[in-house]
Formats: structure tokens, sequence, C-alpha cells
């Protein structure tokens, strides 16, 4: 590669932006640093798209302004004029090296005067503004096919909505309080438990897997507003704001109460729906928020506290509700099994964010309890703070605003 | 000047110039300016990316954000543009015939800087196609050894693109908190 002082210094003509920074990286990578582009005034060599409408002009000016210069012309179609190099479009590596080797040698190719025929096809030439001077291959114009866009699905706009990303001082207020539990004591922590089959979220989850296998559009009915199900969509539709869901949300629901809830089938011709398509939530959302407003800061009794738990994968947080630490959490329990209190003390957190964010990732299927033996049997892995964490903590608080 | 620099890649259309907007602090350059305006600011050895936004911290240091072309016709430029970045932003178009070969292809293309680094993924154009989902995505993922974060994203949105990112700097550092 040549060294940077003895690179050749090309200013580029008749091309855009785009087109100039892909000259530039060529030039650097696959021509191996021979050229670098540079400004008019500086320029050992000027380089002309011969396609571009006003070539003509350019050629004419860089003609008077440095008649000394070697000019290099690139086209489509091949262009002969007296005293300048020629490279075909698409570009090769070998061919504009060798152009910009021989006009640096000072060898200037003697061409014949272009003919008035000649002229007239650079004329015809430059009619075709092109920005571009390297052809795409055929497989990527394949590649560039879509799909058909749903039309019904842009409608849904609560679907699409970009996450709450609330901060602690925020989060207690919309999540809520629930009486009985002191998070404070240790002990009491440790039993700070729910069970989901006595409150609305956990009649959700059963309709929702109920309606995955049937497979077909379920109402269940609770008493309360009724909740379609959509298994095909994923998708659920609900009448209720979310100061109405939460409240609902936070009632135990007594063993009578429960007799009437049922699952009705519903037929799509049917459902109404349709009139309020800002009602369809996706069903992972709304089914995460329950959690959060049902967990309250405790965690499912159907994970054992005490045990390490791990995440399948990350959730999908900007369609989602993005609870106080739960990136870090997520970021950790996708690496290795971890108990909820060594999570807690490893990112010095409440443990009751831990308790959230185990409680809504498990209502989507993402959080797992460790078996095996090992897991248990060795203490994870300090957090290894990264060798850039001042940078990376500015970047994040600059994107945190 | 500061070499940090976080990318951007994925296919053509899948929002990588819109993205480094949403979030950049100063206008991006642009890539359709007219030919005239070419020889006003020409330097001499600079690399650019095909798009290029800042992010300005606190303490004047300033975080690049480089979008590289899609086009595998240009992958010569992943290479120079991967230097000194901090880790990668891969965007998928979801109304692209074939996504899932793009999420392959620009894995494999960057494999070694994201072994060396991080990723996190952002699914555009949900809202138009909702096909395949963000399952689906995990899916293929596990015929690789990475879980990376995978998120819906418009790339229009601030806060989406902004979560996005906050994934890719909590998978380099779970312990990372606010400065």
């Amino acid at each position: 590669m040549k060294n940077k002082k003895e690179a050749i210094k090309i200013a580029l003509y008749g091309m855009d932006e785009r087109a100039c920074k892909t000259m530039a990286m060529y030039l650097k990578g696959p021509c191996k640093g021979i050229a670098v582009v540079t400004n008019e005034v500086n320029a050992d060599i000027d380089l002309i798209d011969a396609d571009y409408s006003k070539a003509k002009e350019l050629l004419d000016e860089r003609k008077s302004v440095t008649p000394d210069r070697p000019l290099i012309l690139l086209s489509l179609e091949e262009v002969l004029i007296e005293g300048t190099f020629f490279v075909k479009k698409p570009i090769e590596i070998e061919a504009l090296v060798a152009a910009i080797k021989q006009a640096t040698s000072g060898s200037i190719k003697k061409t014949k005067p272009i003919a008035k025929k000649e002229e007239k096809e650079l004329e015809k030439t430059a009619e075709i503004e092109t920005t571009e001077t390297i052809e795409p291959p055929v497989v990527e114009k394949k590649k560039a096919a879509t799909k058909h866009v749903d039309s019904e699905e842009v409608k849904k706009t609560s679907k699409h909505r970009t996450a709450k990303d609330l901060t602690e001082s925020k989060f207690s207020a919309y999540m809520g309080h629930i009486e009985g539990v002191d998070f404070s004591d240790p002990e009491h922590l440790l039993k700070a438990s729910f069970n989901a089959k006595e409150y609305f979220f956990g009649y959700v989850q059963s309709a929702l897997n109920v309606c995955k296998a049937k497979g077909r559009i379920l109402q269940l009915n609770s008493g309360w507003k009724p909740l379609l199900i959509f298994p095909q969509s994923q998708e659920v539709w609900l009448d209720a704001d979310d100061k109405q869901l939460r409240a609902f949300a936070g009632l135990s629901i007594k063993k009578n109460a429960s007799k009437g809830m049922s699952l009705s089938p519903i037929e799509k011709s049917t459902v109404k729906a349709n009139e309020k398509m800002e009602n369809f939530y996706d069903s992972d959302y709304f089914l995460w928020k329950l959690a959060v407003w049902t967990s309250k800061g405790r965690y499912p009794d159907v994970i054992d506290i005490n045990k390490p738990v791990y995440l399948k994968q990350w959730p999908n947080f900007t369609r989602l509700l993005v609870t106080p630490h739960s990136m870090r959490i997520a970021a950790l329990l996708v690496r290795e099994p971890r108990t909820a209190m060594s999570i807690a003390n490893a990112l010095k957190i409440k443990p009751q964010y831990v308790f959230v964010f185990i409680s809504a990732a498990n209502s989507l299927g993402l959080v797992g309890q460790a078996k095996r033996q090992s897991d248990v049997l060795i203490a994870p892995a300090k957090v290894k703070a990264s060798k850039a964490k001042g940078l990376l903590s500015r970047i994040l608080g600059r994107l945190r605003g | 000047m500061s070499q940090y620099k976080i990318i951007f890649t994925g296919p053509v259309g899948a929002g990588k110039t819109t993205a480094i907007d949403s979030i950049s602090d100063e206008p991006p350059i642009k890539t359709d300016a007219s030919a005239t305006d070419m020889t006003k600011s020409r330097k001499a050895e600079t690399t650019v990316a095909m798009d290029y936004g800042v992010m300005n911290l606190d303490d004047g240091e300033k975080i690049h954000l480089y979008g590289t072309p899609g086009q595998e016709r240009f992958n010569f430029m992943w290479d120079i543009l991967t230097v000194g970045g901090i880790g990668l932003i891969l965007l998928l178009d979801n109304t692209r015939a074939d996504p899932f070969q793009d999420l392959h292809f620009f894995l494999d293309s960057f494999g070694d800087f994201i072994s060396d680094t991080s990723v996190a993924i952002g699914v555009t154009q949900m809202d138009l196609s909702s096909k395949p989902s963000i399952e689906d995505y995990h899916k293929q993922l596990q015929e690789t050894d990475l879980k990376p974060a995978v998120f819906s994203v418009d790339a229009r949105v601030k806060n989406d693109v902004s979560l996005l990112v906050q994934a890719l700097l909590f998978s380099l550092d779970p312990g990372l908190e606010d400065e």
C-alpha cells in the first residue's frame, strides 16, 4: 500500500456526494490507497464522470484552468478525447489503477483529435445523468423485491407505538402500590410472590394458550369488558384505557367470582373490532403490561426465587414497557443464569425491579429456571466492567437525555 | 479527534440514514448534494461513510455514527468503516422478500467485528409487514451462537433507535449506568 505521503491526489467532477464517497473508499480499499480524493486546488489528476450532463463544460473548464493536469474520463461508452485517459464504467480496479499510473507517469496517451461524431457521442452520453459509477449486480435487483404492504396493519397504531421507558421515580406511580408487603424487609421480600391464577392476568394467560391451541378467535368474558383474542395475528382487542385496565389488573379475583370467567368463540364476521383499530394490541405487549400491574414488585410463585433463572432471549423492548433497569437485567440474564437477589446485588438495584422484570418476562415464556446442578454449584461471574465503561456510560447518558 | 464510532449496517432501504438522523446531533451529511457542490468541500485523505452523523457527549467527546452502504458490491468499505467501532447496529427491512437471508448475510459479513464487540438488531417496517415476527428472527438466530437484542424499530422514531443503541451498550456492559 502506498504511503499516505506518496498517494496521488485526485479531484472528482460530475459526481454527487455519494458517488464521491464511493470513489474515495474504492481508492483506499480495493485500489490499495494509490490515490486519495482532494479538492481541485491540490489535485494531481482530475477525474470526470463523462456521463454527467455537464461533462463537456467541466472538461473545457479543466483544460482551461489546469491545462497541464492529467485528465481521466469515466464513461459507460468509450470516449476518446486527445490528452485524456479513459476508464470504462463499471470501473474495474486494474483499469483505474493503470489509468492513474499512466496519468502520473507523464506519458499522456496521444489520441487522434476528437471527431465531430465522437464529440456528439460525448454530449449524447452526457445526457445520461448518472450518480453512480459502479453498476449493481443483477442478484441485488432480485433482493429489492418487496412484499405486499398490509394496509390494515398500518391502522393498528397502538401496536407500533414506541415503548414507554420508565425511570424509577415514574415507575412507582405507574406500577401502583401493593398492601401487606414490606419490601425493605429481606425476609418479607423473599415471600413477596403472587399467584397469577388469582388475577385477571392469569385468566388472560390461560385464554391465550387455549386460543393458540384451538387456532380460533375467542372472547374472554370476565364480568368486566370483553377481551377479544386473535391467535393468528397474536393480537388482543380491548376497549379500555390504561387507568381502567390497571385498576382491574390489581383486583384479586376470588374463587366465586372466577366462575363468571368464560371463553366463547367468536366468528370473525361478527367482530366489530374494525370500528376501533387503535384498540388492537400486540398480545405480548398486553400480557407484559398486565404482568407488571399484577406484580407490583412481587415475583410469580411459579418461579423458585432462590434458584437461578435465565433469559431465553431479549424481550422486544421497543414495543413493551421498559421498566427501570430492565435492559441491564436482560443483558445480564441472557449471558448466564442468576438468582434474583444476585442480579439485584450485581447491579445495585432494588429487588422489586428484578421481580417485576421476571414477572413480565415470564409471562411471555422468556424466563427459564436453571435446573442443572452446575448452575447452582458455582457462583456466577462478577459483572466485569468494560474497558470503555466511562465512554459507554456517557453515551448512555446522552441517549437518555 | 475521537475515533469512537457506532456502525449502522443493513440492506438498502432498511433505514440506516433515517436511524442515524434520528439520534444525530448534527444534520447527517447529505448524499444527494448536487454535483456542482461536490468540489467545494473536498478534504484530502478523508475516509467517510455513506451516511454519517455524530453524537456530542457532555465532555466534548464525539461519537461518530457511520452508516455503511447496504449493497454487497460496496463490501470493500465495511472493513474500513469498522476500525475503531464500539459495536454494530444491524437494521433489517421486514418488507424485503427474504429478511432472513439479509440477517445471515450481514451477521456473517461482520462476524469478526461482532465477535470483538457486539451487535443489536432492529427490524424496520413491521407496521407495513408484521411477518416474519420478532420471534421468528430469534428462531433463526438459534442457528448461530449469538443472542443479540432484536427489536421492532421505526427508524424515524428517536426513542426506538435510542433503545436499540442502549441495548447494544448494555450487551457490552450490563453494569452500565448513566453518568
